[in-house]
């Protein structure tokens, strides 16, 4: 996810314009590898401890000099074969996505040989995941998941660009281009762990659905439906008990930026005394059916600029603020899909759930050509949203969440404030 | 502009009598590669006049709709789709999808959002799992008096 890439140049130029604000950000957010919030700013009420709690790190990427990543949220799993204490990995820079589900690893550093999932004619089950910018095609496996003091047992996950499963059906490559190297993919993997449980769904239970799962040979593939309990499923639902959700913290980051931001991500909502649901306002999800209003799953609306954004979204997953409005674009290349005014904006927009219920936001757009290359995180970075509804959807990316404590429930798992899909803030 | 007045219902049922085993119409080729096989699709379509163009839309299994605009020269201008999964767009970009490809690598914005804006294709997507959506056109095809606002 080389989403903000800048020349050589470019990059030199804003590292030493911005060299000054840049090492007192590395200050205030630096150290500390515990989940704490940086300069006693964070909304988020400190540091959360505890056997359901795992450190999540926003930095540079698995590839810092090649492919520096941009506000791109990750944290640290240990995958066994199922059954095993010692064949086990563990690995960092695992991407944790609330706008996906289930658990995904590149192969290139995956050191463990998983047993790949059959079909019931003996056939290995292999996945086409889509997103927006491509496809990555690979085996779904079984593994133990360690996270935190959770534990998941064979569950089935992604093995993305297995060599032993190099041929990719036509109709899966036919979304776009491959992200099957962590250097296309952009992290080690991916933690889905969004409000829903299976990455399809009943969908892809129901019928065959091109470019989703297949059954495959050595030599060929085929399209199959897939029962939900086979697909690749968010692991947040195979815990013991804090299984209904998650609690992801972040620090605020200051208007320059921050090579690091340390914050903390909670299993269970409700379910201990560290995830406690309080004051916060619950805004419901459009369910796997969709919402009242076309909404697709996991959606909700943003009222903003006098519009009313139904198909909105909020996703760690997502690198910026992306929403389209009168702000000019920059024009340097490279940039020019992020928004330049010509000094920051300050900006406010109400978010409102399925439920009616609505909280206001106040959020900043920077400019992006004057924001440090060298740092990871922003908080006020955004860019125009392709909208192809034409200005349906404001996407909360992960600026949304510093300087937040943010609830996602799962799907029909109750909490003591309601039940899922939420996200409360 | 489109002469032929038919109803929904009519158009759905000519249409799948025709040849089948193209799914999709087709960005830059005539009206005829919409004929869609819908057993195949194990979908549905419906066809409206609008004005200044011709509206095909195609329910996928999957939940998703493509929607495929055919403009007075019965040529296929825009596509766009919403849904849970993205459409076929080798299908639907025909001999724009291998430069579709080589624009998204070039351009990449993360697994959320995709824009590609060229003279001669526009491609803009967005979306997570589950819950996607995108149109692709071509900008000097749009006809005249039809706003690219409407093209989704």
């Amino acid at each position: 996810m080389v989403t903000f890439a800048i020349t050589g140049a470019q990059a030199r130029a804003a590292r030493l314009g911005f060299c000054a604000v840049l090492c007192l950000a590395v200050m205030s957010c630096g150290g500390g590898d515990g989940g704490g919030a940086s300069g006693g700013s964070s909304s988020g009420g400190g540091t959360t401890t505890g056997s359901n709690v795992v450190s999540v790190v926003v930095d540079a990427g698995p590839l810092p000099t090649t492919n520096a990543a941009t506000n791109t949220l990750f944290t640290t799993v240990t995958v066994c074969v199922p059954g095993s204490t010692t064949n086990c990995q563990t690995i960092d820079h695992i991407q944790v996505d609330t706008g996906s589900y289930g658990l995904r690893i590149l192969s290139s550093v995956l050191t463990l040989a998983l047993p790949v999932q059959t079909a019931s004619n003996g056939e290995a089950i292999v996945e086409c995941t889509q997103f927006v910018d491509g496809y990555s095609w690979g085996p779904v496996a079984l593994a133990d998941m360690q996270i935190s003091g959770e534990s998941a047992s064979s569950i089935p996950i992604q093995v993305i660009g297995d060599p032993n499963y190099a041929t990719v059906p036509s109709d899966c490559s036919s979304i776009g281009p491959a992200e099957d190297t962590v250097a296309q993919f952009g992290a080690n993997g991916i933690i889905g762990i969004g409000p829903f449980a299976q990455d399809c769904g009943p969908n892809c239970a129901a019928a065959v659905i091109p470019a989703t799962y297949y059954t495959c040979t050595a030599s060929a593939c085929q399209g199959t439906e897939l029962a939900q309990t086979f697909q690749v499923t968010n692991p947040i639902t195979f815990f013991a008990t804090d299984n209904n959700g998650v609690i992801i913290q972040l620090p605020s980051v200051a208007a320059s930026g921050a090579a690091t931001v340390t914050g903390s991500m909670t299993f269970g909502i409700d379910t201990q005394t560290n995830n406690k649901s309080g004051s916060q306002t619950v805004l419901t999800l459009a369910g796997s059916a969709g919402g009242s209003a076309g909404q697709l799953p996991g959606e909700l609306t943003t009222n903003f600029n006098g519009g009313i954004l139904n198909e909105s979204f909020l996703d760690t997953g997502s690198n910026g603020l992306y929403f389209n409005s009168s702000l000019t674009t920059c024009v340097e290349s490279g940039l020019t899909d992020f928004y330049c005014p010509s000094s920051t904006e300050n900006l406010t927009a109400t978010l409102e759930g399925q439920n009616g219920m609505s909280t206001s936001v106040a959020f900043s757009v920077a400019p992006a050509d004057t924001l440090a290359a060298a740092d990871a995180a922003f908080s006020n970075l955004a860019g125009p949203y392709p909208d192809a509804q034409d200005t349906q959807t404001f996407d909360w990316g992960l600026p949304f969440f510093y300087g937040r404590t943010v609830f996602t429930a799962i799907e029909s798992a109750a909490t003591a404030v309601g039940t899922g899909p939420y996200v409360a803030f | 502009m489109i002469d032929l007045k038919l109803s929904a219902l009519a158009s759905a049922m000519l249409i799948a009598g025709f040849a089948p085993g193209i799914a999709y119409a087709t960005l830059g080729e005539p009206e005829a590669s919409v004929q869609a096989d819908v057993a195949q699709l194990n979908g549905s379509i419906q066809v409206t006049d609008r004005s200044g163009y011709r509206l095909h839309e195609i329910q996928l299994s999957s939940g998703t709709l493509v929607r495929e605009f055919v403009g007075p020269d019965a040529k296929v201008f825009a596509i766009a789709w919403k849904g849970p999964t993205i459409p076929n767009l080798r299908q639907t970009l025909g001999s724009y999808f291998d430069n579709y490809v080589t624009a998204a690598k070039a351009n990449h914005l993360g697994h959320t959002r995709l824009q590609i804006q060229q003279s001669d294709l526009v491609v803009q997507a967005g979306g997570h799992m589950r819950a996607f959506s995108g149109r692709a056109y071509l900008p000097q095809a749009v006809p005249s008096g039809v706003s690219v606002g409407d093209l989704h």
